[in-house]
């Protein structure tokens, strides 16, 4: 099982996605740059407090075709045409299946900026993107707990060695499609 | 001024000036042509009554000035607008003496609305939370983007399953009146008055079957509304100066009487004075779809069927404003402060209407064309705007729901009834607020429904949303299905005020969104959407 | 605006407020306007007082400087909003016994205006007809008086010899006109009771007290050059308001409204800012520059902690009214004024300026002396209708009439006695115009009402309704206005100038006194001069 937030949970991720809207019919052409912003909240041992982890993903005809994190000041003039932003925790909760992502963004805790008109058209893809990411889909393994981080007697302990690497870039590029 | 622009945009309300100050920030040469004598429509400030009382002819209440993109867009905080948000917003006062008080404050709101009902004030405490979640979501995904359809809208929400996800939205909403949605989460008619109440002066009938879907978002920002310092039409300014300052030149007294259109292309402009302007690459016509299709197009450039429309399906509020404008000597001191002493802070006040049955009791005779008994709200500006009275004095205003055309006499009754009419709202504020003898009032003047068409002939029959308030027109149906989205089966005429999504009020948004509609087809890159 | 501290801040939005800071901001200066009403304009002030629909301007009429303001060349005015109509038919009197009446036309339509004359005299219209051809060729003279800052030496008595010789000599104009007053020239030079009421009557409109000695050379070269030299700003008068601040902003210029200035703060001898009534201060790192008026400026805002006993025995001797205080009248007609005296020239129902009630010159000064001397006249009116060329200045089917009176000062009446005028004194006019114009009924009459030299001192700080804000007499004109001492615009605290019309040269729709303060500026601060080789200021 792949470690949360390492590349390999990336991959997994990815190809869950992907496997995810193969199935789906009257996927939109066109390709699209998100952002999604990971802000240290306190709560999530996985970003430090007052840290931010950025991510950018291209989705292509829905599929993911790469993304990579954003390090330091680099991409800020890369043109968006979606930001998703919220706390670190919020984000550990989705990926454990814990809670809605839509309900977190009907909650305001993960704020979207967008051509929302667009999102709401494309609900179906949307939602299924998010279900591959959210519904605890890919197995992962919890080295600092799952969400609500009770380290002993939680059900997706850490087993293997590490906490996840937090500066090194995650990165999956076209080329290793 | 000159004879050719690239952009010839008609009226000066906040809208074109909006979408002219866009333009013109992306370069192009724009013209703003309206038909007063000053900038505005309905944001004029005027000295109604004696010199140094500034009252608001229409539009008092700047909601969405903190959510709004040109805001921060045009930078006009920089351009001298100046907004407060009362910290005590609104008040119902009852005729029992008591008081329910919305604040800035969530908890002090909950705390008052205990008083009536402590299951209500958790209630609302949860609608308000729930509803604050979803604000950005909703403004960016409603109002200020060009509209979807209602079916693709509740076809997302259900997809997206939000109905699962939250207590308030459900897609049963878009059958539900205000009223039903209020008897279905709150207990209290008093509570469900002031929220009834509440929906009313942002335009929102409470008994319009399909409304009851905008409820969430008005109970999410029913602490969040802004008083412009210095009277409406600073905003005005503001925008003007924007406009002005990146190039673009608004002309008061250019009364537009043609659209010139040549092989189906909108080319131009003509005043009254036979002054032809010629616009290289669109018009855009922020007052009235009648006033744009009916009388400053050739009919063969519209067609019957388009005509036909506008004349037939083009449907306007039920319910227009009567207004008494104030110059006062001293505060209202409610009896109800005994009650809760806040009241006398609060910014607006629901005189007396003790129940959702009370309102809907009003639109009926409204709808009759007859005259209710006075149930004015009253708003004292001054109270958090000391600048708009002279010191020691108040500006107030009354505004009461009122017909258009009286059954008995039509629109042109109002000037004979007006003086009276005051009269009787004023005696009712006495009512619920004694001191305000007769000498309170060093004058007073009315503005009624009649007099609001006569300043501003783009809100037909004194509609001052421009366009109905029903779920039947709303969205891209709003004002009529070829016009939902801008464009105007005109190339290159643009509708882009408030008969547009999402409606009337000071809003920004239809100016915003036809902004985006026209950028696609004269090919201007949208610097300003930032993700 | 969040923004507190500038380079320069202009007191007060009224004409010459707003160009003073658009020339300032085009210098490179950051420039915030401040203004205590809710809009800017000033004496360019447009309103529908009386009936919605019904345009009156309550002060400025004529827009007589169009052709020579500086402001509407070197800003583009005419492409920020201000459009004009130049009536043909400018001036005119008419008589109740409805005898010819005498309209002057515009000055390409000499023939129309001597043939007028002339049904009375052929002599007089002949004179008339050269010394209006000569004073047009004045204007140079006429705008170069108006745009620059006055010294001792331009209006001095052996210039003005010189310049009568010059122009005037074969007319057996002497130099003993300098001496004379106005009302001594037109008697002297016209023979005809009816041409000398409408003389005496555009004289004082122009704020050349008609009896006052020592302004001869005025009347030849300022009045008869503006006089049927007017311009009717389309919209109304405001329109020149709003073409300034377009103008003011696209430089960039901030302008605050409901902002009343209480204080100009001065630190160690200079002008640093100021503060509103509600405490809030601007600083001004260069230049504080005032359009209120004198007495305001100085002994309120300054105070007299900060200013000289010499500078504050000056601003308390300074006097206002009367000969520039007038009451606007304003009338909503379903027709416009038919006369009588039509039947002999029909150009009359259709003049910029129609004067009424003046029988005769014995009338006229009457009427102005009882003004001046305190007392309210018997009715009689300057008049314009300008919806006859204007139809966004009333609703289809009906006219907007305006006129002025004069009055007296504002301090002369007890505030009852301006309320029993309000009250009493259109219809008293109505009875006058009537027999003038028969159609003057008051059928014909929707309504009306009367603003009145308090009103206007309480609206717009005109000190008795003085539209100069400072008496128009030798003493206070020119070089000694508002005193000798501070008659260049500037002020004896560092960086503190006048603007208004308390300085040269006064009231009207000039921009001048904005225009030599931003000269005053532009010398002491070194910024480039605005003046313009071709025009000579």
């Amino acid at each position: 099982m792949p470690v949360i937030y390492t590349a390999d949970w990336y991959s997994a991720v990815v190809e869950a996605i992907n496997t995810h809207v193969a199935g789906l019919r009257g996927v939109p052409e066109g390709a699209w740059t998100c952002r999604i912003e990971i802000a240290g909240d306190g709560v999530s041992p996985y970003v430090a407090a007052g840290e931010e982890r950025h991510f950018l993903v291209r989705i292509d005809g829905g599929r993911c075709i790469w993304y990579r994190e954003v390090l330091g000041e680099e991409e800020e003039g890369t043109v968006l045409d979606y930001r998703f932003r919220g706390p670190a925790a919020v984000f550990d909760e989705i990926a454990a299946g814990a809670i809605d992502p839509v309900v977190a963004a009907l909650h305001g805790t993960v704020k979207v900026r967008g051509d929302m008109r667009f999102l709401m058209r494309q609900a179906e893809l949307v939602k299924t993107l998010l279900e591959a990411y959210a519904t605890g889909v890919v197995e992962t393994t919890w080295p600092l707990g799952a969400p609500p981080y009770a380290v002993t007697g939680g059900s997706s302990d850490a087993t293997t060695a590490g906490a996840p690497t937090t500066a090194a870039a995650a990165t999956r590029g076209p080329a290793d499609a | 001024m000159r004879d050719t622009y690239d952009v010839v945009i008609i009226g000066a309300g906040h809208n074109g000036l909006t979408l002219g100050a866009y333009l013109a920030r992306s370069g192009l040469e724009v013209l703003v042509c309206e038909r007063r004598h000053e900038e505005g429509g309905g944001l004029c400030t005027e000295e109604l009554t004696l010199p140094g009382f500034l009252h608001n002819v229409h539009a008092n209440y700047h909601t969405f000035v903190d959510l709004a993109p040109p805001v921060t867009d045009l930078e006009l905080r920089e351009h001298g607008v100046e907004y407060v948000r009362p910290e005590v917003q609104m008040a119902s006062v009852f005729t029992d003496g008591t008081a329910l008080v919305i604040h800035s404050d969530i908890d002090k709101t909950c705390a008052s609305i205990a008083r009536f009902s402590e299951d209500d004030a958790e209630t609302f405490r949860r609608l308000h939370a729930e509803a604050h979640g979803y604000i950005d979501l909703l403004l960016g995904t409603l109002m200020y983007q060009p509209p979807m359809s209602v079916k693709e809208l509740t076809k997302a929400l259900s997809v997206f399953g939000v109905e699962e996800g939250s207590e308030f939205l459900s897609v049963k909403l878009r059958v539900e009146t205000i009223n039903q949605f209020l008897d279905q989460h709150f207990t209290h008619p008093k509570v469900k008055a002031h929220l009834a109440f509440h929906g009313a002066v942002c335009g929102y009938t409470n008994d319009v079957k399909g409304l009851a879907i905008g409820f969430p978002l008005l109970a999410g920002k029913i602490d969040n509304w802004n008083l412009c310092v210095g009277g409406s039409h600073r905003l005005a300014h503001a925008l003007w100066r924007d406009l002005a300052q990146h190039g673009g030149v608004m002309i008061a007294d250019a009364d537009v009487e043609h659209i010139v259109v040549q092989d189906g292309r909108a080319v131009g402009v003509r005043l009254t004075d036979g002054t032809e302007i010629t616009a290289r690459q669109a018009v855009a016509s922020t007052v009235s779809v009648e006033q744009t299709f009916l009388e400053f197009l050739d009919p063969a450039s519209v067609g019957e069927e388009l005509a036909h429309k506008v004349k037939t399906k083009v449907r306007h509020k039920d319910w227009t404003l009567f207004s008494v404008h104030l110059a006062m000597d001293r505060l209202p001191e409610y009896t109800a402060a005994e009650f809760d002493p806040d009241v006398n802070r609060a910014w607006v006040v629901n005189l007396g209407y003790g129940s959702p049955e009370e309102l809907n009791a009003d639109w009926a005779t409204i709808r009759a064309g007859g005259l209710p008994d006075p149930h004015p709200n009253a708003a004292v500006n001054s109270l958090y705007d000391p600048t708009d009275a002279p010191a020691g004095c108040a500006t107030g205003l009354l505004r009461q729901f009122a017909p258009f055309a009286l059954s008995d006499g039509g629109e042109g009754a109002w000037d004979e009834i007006g003086p009276y009419y005051g009269r009787k709202c004023i005696e009712e504020w006495r009512r619920f607020a004694p001191n305000l003898t007769d000498d309170a009032f060093l004058a007073s003047a009315v503005f009624t429904p009649h007099d609001i068409v006569r300043k501003l002939p783009n809100m037909i029959r004194g509609d001052w949303m421009m366009g109905e308030i029903s779920l039947d027109n709303m969205l891209d149906q709003r004002p009529l299905p070829e016009l939902g989205q801008y464009r105007t089966p005109i190339e290159r005429l643009y509708m882009a005020g408030s008969t547009q999504h999402p409606h009337g009020f000071i809003t920004f948004g239809p100016a915003y969104n036809a902004l985006a509609i026209m950028a696609e087809d004269l090919g201007i890159e949208p610097w300003w959407r930032k993700v | 605006m969040t923004r507190t501290t500038y380079d320069a801040i202009v007191i007060g939005a009224g004409h010459n407020g707003l160009c003073l800071a658009a020339y300032l901001q085009r210098a490179g200066l950051s420039t915030l306007v401040v203004e205590r009403r809710h809009e800017e304009g000033g004496g360019a002030n447009t309103e529908e007082p009386v009936m919605a629909g019904f345009r009156h301007n309550l002060h400025a009429q004529y827009m007589e400087f169009f052709d020579v303001m500086p402001m509407i060349q070197d800003f583009g005015l005419e492409d920020l909003g201000l459009r004009t109509v130049m009536p043909e038919a400018q001036a005119g009197i008419a008589f109740a016994d409805a005898r010819p009446p005498i309209v002057i036309h515009r000055p390409d339509q000499p023939e129309a205006t001597h043939a007028s004359i002339a049904r009375y005299s052929s002599a007089d219209a002949d004179l008339f007809a050269e010394l209006k051809h000569r004073a047009g060729a004045l204007e140079g003279l006429v705008a170069g008086s108006l745009y620059n800052i006055p010294s001792a030496a331009t209006g001095g008595p052996d210039l003005q010899a010189e310049m009568l010789d010059a122009v005037f000599g074969d007319l057996d104009i002497g130099h003993h006109y300098i001496q004379k007053s106005p009302k001594q020239v037109i008697d002297e030079l016209f023979d005809t009771p009816e041409l000398r009421a409408l003389l005496y009557r555009v004289t004082v409109e122009w704020g050349f007290p008609v009896d006052q000695t020592g302004t001869g050379v005025a009347f030849l070269s300022f009045i008869m050059w503006t006089v049927g030299n007017w311009k009717l700003a389309l919209g109304g008068t405001h329109s020149l308001a709003k073409a300034m601040t377009q103008a003011c902003y696209r430089e960039g210029v901030d302008l605050l409204e409901s902002c009343s200035v209480e204080k100009i703060l001065v630190e160690d001898g200079r002008a640093v800012g100021v503060r509103d009534r509600r405490g809030v201060e601007y600083r001004a790192s260069k230049v504080v520059a005032s359009n209120a008026d004198l007495r305001q400026t100085l002994l309120d805002m300054v105070g007299e902690d900060h200013l000289s006993t010499l500078w504050v025995k000056r601003a308390r001797a300074y006097r206002y009214g009367p000969s520039h205080v007038l009451g606007t009248p304003m009338f909503c007609l379903y027709e416009p004024p038919a006369y009588a005296s039509a039947r002999w020239d029909p150009d009359i129902d259709r003049c910029f300026y129609t004067m009424v009630g003046f029988d005769g010159p014995e009338d006229t000064i009457r009427y102005i002396r009882d003004a001046y001397g305190g007392t309210v006249p018997k009715p009689a009116a300057g008049t314009w209708v300008n919806s006859l060329w204007d139809r966004s200045q009333a609703p289809t089917g009906r006219h907007a009439a305006t006129g002025w009176y004069f009055m007296p000062p504002a301090s002369a009446l007890s505030p009852a006695d301006w309320a029993e005028v309000r009250a009493t004194y259109n219809e008293r006019f109505l009875e006058v115009w009537r027999q003038h114009a028969p159609n003057m009924t008051s059928e014909n009459v929707l309504a009306h009402k009367l603003y009145t030299p308090d009103q206007m001192e309480r609206k717009n700080l005109m000190r008795e309704g003085d539209f100069s804000n400072g008496e128009f007499s030798p003493d206070q004109m020119d070089a000694n206005r508002p005193f000798p001492e501070a008659s260049n615009y500037r002020t004896e605290v560092d960086g503190l100038y006048l603007c208004g019309p308390s300085a040269h040269p006064g009231g009207g729709m000039h921009a001048a006194c904005g225009y030599n303060a931003y000269k005053a500026i532009a010398e002491d601060l070194g910024l480039p001069s605005p003046a313009v080789a071709t025009r000579g200021y």
